[in-house]
């Protein structure tokens, strides 16, 4: 097994706290990544590369998961786009 | 001449309870036909059979007879799980702990294999597995052994590309099987469900498992 060593408990909580934080900040600034710099730094230097782009996934997808729940599916209106 | 009024009322009420008490035995028996050709088809599909050897956090080897008298939880995943594993595996805990509390129950053995060989040796395996359950048994082995018993039990295990630290994630179901002390494959458990909802369901198992004859 080579590489860095998995994080631990203390790791992942730390990285998790950061990750909320950030996300709390796009949540009150209608995800204007602009307006949570600090935040993101702090998320990126807590977390794994990896982990970051895992979560910056998941949040898109509770984001259109959210879309769905609340707006609807309409397939159509997305063709018109193209 | 009618009967009088409360000889009329206890007529109505007798009736009326034969006939709820009859309702309710029938949904019962349909819930247990419902639930016994859920795990039919369950076990139709062979879930875990067949051996398996892998080592675990002792660098001890394993196969499946070593299990064989114990209810077994088993999780696959890995160490560098971002959220996924550790909630699983949290869940898992807690669910043990209910189970534990309930006195007359045998005990449950959990285990979790790694679905990353490369990263996840015996060392990794321990030094995780140390911030839950205190009896989760861990497992590892050759890329080939681990493949095998995840195909055994149906797991998709994805790989993805390495970044530039060399670091990856490894994508692949999140289901958590019950195997009885037959090693029989039971039931499985999606992300979604409760811990709560696990111990009642393993407690419910162990209530209706009846030992393979000899």
């Amino acid at each position: 097994a080579g590489g860095m060593a998995a994080p631990t408990m203390e790791e992942r909580k730390a990285c998790w706290g950061a990750r909320d934080e950030f996300w709390q900040c796009l949540d009150s600034h209608g995800d204007d990544a602009a307006k949570c710099e600090k935040l993101r730094r702090a998320f990126e230097s807590r977390c794994p590369q990896q982990w970051v782009k895992h979560f910056d996934k998941r949040r898109d997808f509770l984001k259109y998961k959210k879309k769905l729940e609340t707006e609807g599916f309409h397939p159509y209106k997305a063709a018109g786009k193209s | 001449p009618q009967l009088p009024l409360r000889h009329r009322l206890a007529v109505t009420a007798a009736v009326t309870f034969t006939v709820a008490a009859g309702w309710l035995y029938l949904r019962r028996q349909k819930q247990q036909q419902h639930q016994q050709r859920h795990l039919r088809h369950l076990r139709s599909l062979s879930l875990g059979q067949g051996d398996f050897q892998l080592q675990d956090t002792s660098g001890t080897t394993r196969s499946k007879a070593d299990f064989l008298g114990s209810w077994v939880l088993l999780y696959f995943g890995f160490t560098h799980c971002p959220d996924v594993c550790p909630e699983q595996l949290e869940r898992l805990s807690r669910a043990l702990e209910l189970l534990e509390a309930q006195p007359g129950l045998p005990p449950v053995q959990p285990v979790f294999v790694t679905v990353d060989p490369q990263r996840d040796d015996v060392a990794a395996l321990g030094r995780y597995l140390r911030d839950f359950h205190p009896r989760f048994l861990g497992l590892t082995g050759s890329p080939g052994q681990v493949r095998e018993v995840a195909a055994r039990f149906r797991v998709y295990v994805s790989a993805g590309p390495p970044d530039s630290d060399g670091d990856y994630v490894v994508d692949h179901s999140v289901i958590t099987f019950l195997l009885d002390p037959d090693g029989m494959f039971r039931d499985c458990y999606g992300s979604a469900r409760t811990a709560e909802e696990v111990a009642r369901s393993v407690r419910g198992h162990m209530e209706s498992y009846r030992p393979l004859s000899p």
